[in-house]
């Protein structure tokens, strides 16, 4: 339940109180705060009305249709001409109306009052809010250098905005979520071919999935074009995970490889293809370097050596490495997305990478496939130097290959709580919950306990929200207009969709760009937010002939610009300008130019791996608190595997203490065979700390507060499959 | 007065040695460079600027390098002289390091 001090403030809370006593009638509840609400938004002239948008449940950005029936919204439709989705929309798109008449959003400023933690806030107005907000910035500038604030922003349209706000203010420490997520993957991809791939799944006839969960963690276009690739053209899915998921369930193949193991298996698919000469050796020679040098570095890493690593049988390795060849250029290993598995994932999916370059598939139909051309214009300024600056990010020098745009969390947490190598006091959040998706939870407690000032901008009030000094509340994704967004869909399209508001803002909620503007005003920087974004999209959609009424008629426009051989006359962005499977920038550097194997580190005796993984009701920890979404997964379980359930003396259902060297934790047991001995799963985002999130406070443990901190050594993307857990019988 | 000039010429060719050679291996401000890049060059380099539209993607570090090695003979070369040594190599530093074929040539998402 909300705490007092909140529920105070918060209007609607009330009335959702006083008109839903119990749990049971909430429903009842949300129908008198929804009548109350559109009657201060103002109804709709129009009985019923069809607005084009673009989801916000996920990343994958799906173009909808939303119907506004009196001026509320009523239901979400996909967009049928939508390519990138194939017209479809998930249950977490459907969910977006439960977001955006959420009883739980924030409603006002709100400001801490009580001790950090303590839930005690005041309510204020926006003037007071950014007066405070900028007064800070603007102390910790003159205080700490202005690289004293660091930025985070979450994935979305506008975040674009919060990274050009760092730069123009003049801090250079800005951090993504992508360094909880795919970082290593895009190094290693990026490293090989000179940029990250999309994979045309559709058109492929064997694919090879490792640690991908697709059917469960979607990406679009690969999640429906995989089934429909299987389904109607034949194509052959082998997966390689741990865990059963519902992919491994789906496919023709499954094997439960030993976790950590994934560079053996591929290192020696390269080992077979290489000395049984199944490469196509004119394509090889022409497009790629470094042969010689793989050739001789896998000549050891033979499918027997392999076996007695990853688990998976000799001749099952040479059968798929064959079968591989066979199908290529058709065929691929799927690149996958997050790889924030191990503390050498840049170099594990490099051995992924490879084994694509030996099957010739790079630009090429059912292989991997360079950007597109969209077209879309970033519209440029010039922004101040500062001289006192420091010369470098604060989480610099500490992995070798980190990505200048999005840091590194893990490494930037490091940086605060050391003070080195200077004093970061400040932080800006926007829509993202390091305190909910980041290993140790009780870490980044910590480092925000160092911090001078904090602010948080989001719909909800999240667990990271929770700590902050001063929190604002950001419309849905419905409410808003934002910039328009380039859009790569493999085969399917490159296109651009934006967004119009579909219903007028709730509450006093502020999209972060009207947020950072009013900031850029009260600290001297209001000449970098001179315009409106309709003006910014204009400039981004400038020379884009058609475009402007391609989103307006349809909700989305296609580029139809080359789709394969793109590469043709064009070099390859790497040193040597081929596809390297030799590299040699990491050569110059003194890494491992080529993937390396070692065992997987082992855990403490009795100890069991935890690893992360998604379903396909919830984005991150995003959505857990979402009314129709927590219906359908209200909460989370260990999964854990009969054998260890027995050592353990644990019945299924019953409750355990999880412990690791980052906390512990509480929760059910699920005793299944979908995980292997010596492994236990659970799903992210519950166990808030947060009394706001009324589903999940409370409901569940939260996996960060028991995932280790490691990082990727190569680009300082965390490294979350390196936790190890002692499971006992609760107590109680 | 021979000796001077001997001395005097070796000075300046040890000083160009190093210059060139610091040239070659960036190792300015990078920051400081995108910030003179904009500041001095995009004025020009730009969509529908007076020049071909410039950014440090638009070539790889090796173009750079070479580029950099004989700024003296490019177009605009007047207006690369009124920017100290330091200046230039921090924009050089700045083109070479997220040049095409850099470790960091475009954003991720």
């Amino acid at each position: 339940m909300p705490d007092q001090s909140h529920r105070r403030l918060t209007r609607r809370s009330f009335l959702k109180a006083a008109c839903a006593g119990t749990a049971l009638a909430a429903a009842a509840g949300q129908t008198k705060v929804l009548s109350g609400l559109v009657a201060e938004a103002g109804a709709a002239a129009a009985p019923w009305q069809s607005k084009f948008s673009a989801c916000d449940m996920c990343f994958n950005r799906c173009g909808l249709i939303a119907r506004v029936e009196n001026g509320v919204v009523t239901k979400l439709d996909p967009n049928p001409k939508f390519l990138k989705s194939r017209g479809m929309l998930c249950a977490k798109g459907n969910a977006g109306i439960a977001q955006l008449y959420d009883p739980n959003r924030l409603k006002y400023p709100l400001k801490r009052v009580g001790a950090r933690g303590e839930g005690k806030w005041q309510r204020i107005g926006w003037d007071e809010a950014l007066d405070l907000a900028a007064s800070k910035m603007k102390e910790i500038g003159e205080k700490h250098t202005r690289c004293g604030m660091w930025f985070t922003a979450g994935s979305d349209l506008q975040s674009q905005f919060v990274t050009r706000f760092a730069e123009v203010y003049g801090s250079f420490n800005v951090t993504s979520h992508e360094s909880l997520c795919l970082l290593s993957n895009n190094r290693a991809f990026l490293d090989t071919f000179g940029e990250v791939p999309f994979a045309d799944v559709l058109n492929s006839k064997y694919i090879l999935m490792a640690g991908a969960n697709r059917f469960e963690a979607l990406v679009t276009p690969d999640s429906i074009d995989l089934m429909t690739a299987m389904r109607e053209k034949g194509a052959k899915l082998v997966v390689l995970d741990p865990r059963y998921t519902k992919t491994a369930a789906l496919a023709d193949e499954w094997y439960p490889i030993r976790p950590g193991t994934d560079m053996a298996f591929m290192l020696a698919l390269s080992h077979v293809i290489i000395t049984e000469n199944l490469y196509d050796a004119a394509w090889v020679a022409e497009k790629t370097s470094g042969l010689e040098e793989l050739a001789a570095h896998v000549a050891r890493y033979n499918p027997e050596w392999a076996e007695a690593e990853c688990g998976v049988p000799a001749a099952d390795i040479r059968r798929i490495a064959r079968e591989l060849a066979a199908a290529a250029p058709e065929a691929m290993v799927y690149p996958g997305r997050r790889s924030s598995d191990y503390e050498n994932s840049t170099q594990i999916r490099r051995s992924f990478a490879i084994v694509n370059a030996l099957l010739a598939n790079w630009d090429r139909p059912g292989g991997l496939l360079g950007a597109r051309e969209v077209g879309l214009k970033k519209p440029g300024y010039d922004a101040p130097w500062y001289d006192d600056n420091p010369p470098e990010r604060a989480d610099a020098g500490r992995a070798p290959m980190m990505f200048e745009e999005d840091g590194s969390y893990v490494l930037m947490r490091e940086a605060v709580l050391s003070g080195e190598p200077y004093p970061v006091k400040g932080w800006f959040v926007f829509k993202t919950n390091p305190m909910q998706t980041a290993p140790d939870q009780g870490k980044t407690r910590r480092m925000i306990d160092t911090l001078d000032f904090m602010v948080v901008v989001d719909i909800t009030m999240s667990d990271t929200a929770y700590l902050a000094d001063l929190i604002l509340p950001a419309p849905s994704y419905l409410e808003r207009c934002d910039p328009a967004t380039a859009l790569q869909g493999s085969s399917a399209c490159a296109c651009v969709v934006q967004r119009d508001p579909v219903v007028p803002a709730l509450f006093e909620s502020r999209p972060v760009f009207d947020i950072l503007k009013g900031l850029a005003g009260r600290l001297d920087l209001a000449e970098f937010f001179d315009f409106d974004i309709e003006t910014y999209r204009a400039q981004q959609l400038a020379g884009l002939t058609g475009a402007k009424e391609a989103l307006e008629q349809d909700g989305v426009y296609y580029n139809p610009s080359k789709v394969y051989g793109i590469y043709e006359g064009r070099i390859y962005k790497t040193l040597s300008q081929r596809i390297e499977l030799f590299n040699k920038r990491y050569d110059q550097m003194g890494l491992d130019p080529l993937p390396v194997y070692s065992p997987p580190k082992k855990g403490p005796d009795k100890a069991l791996r935890l690893v992360v993984g998604r379903s396909a009701i919830h984005t991150q920890s995003s959505t857990q608190d979402n009314a129709l979404l927590n219906e359908l997964e209200p909460t989370n379980a260990l999964w854990l595997n009969p054998a260890d359930a027995a050592g353990l003396n644990v019945a299924d259902g019953e409750a355990v203490e999880v412990a690791s060297s980052a906390g512990k934790g509480r929760l059910p047991a699920r005793v299944t065979p979908d995980v292997p001995p010596g492994l236990v799963y659970m799903a992210t985002g519950f166990g808030s700390i947060s009394p706001t999130l009324t589903h999940i406070h409370g409901n569940g443990c939260s996996i960060a507060s028991l995932l280790a901190d490691g990082y990727d050594a190569i680009s300082g993307n965390a490294a979350l499959h390196e936790t190890f857990v002692t499971v006992t019988r609760s107590a109680s | 007065m021979r000796k001077n000039l001997v001395a005097m010429l070796t000075l300046a060719l040890m000083v160009l040695a190093v210059v060139g050679l610091a040239l070659a291996e960036g190792n300015g401000n990078a920051r400081k460079g995108k910030y003179l890049y904009r500041k001095s060059c995009r004025g020009c380099h730009a969509a529908g600027g007076a020049a071909s539209d410039l950014s440090p993607n638009s070539h790889t570090q090796a173009e750079w390098k070479k580029l950099f090695a004989g700024w003296e003979s490019i177009k605009c070369a007047n207006e690369w002289k009124a920017l100290s040594d330091e200046e230039r190599n921090d924009i050089f530093t700045y083109l070479h390091d997220f040049a095409a074929d850099s470790p960091s040539p475009a954003k991720c998402s």
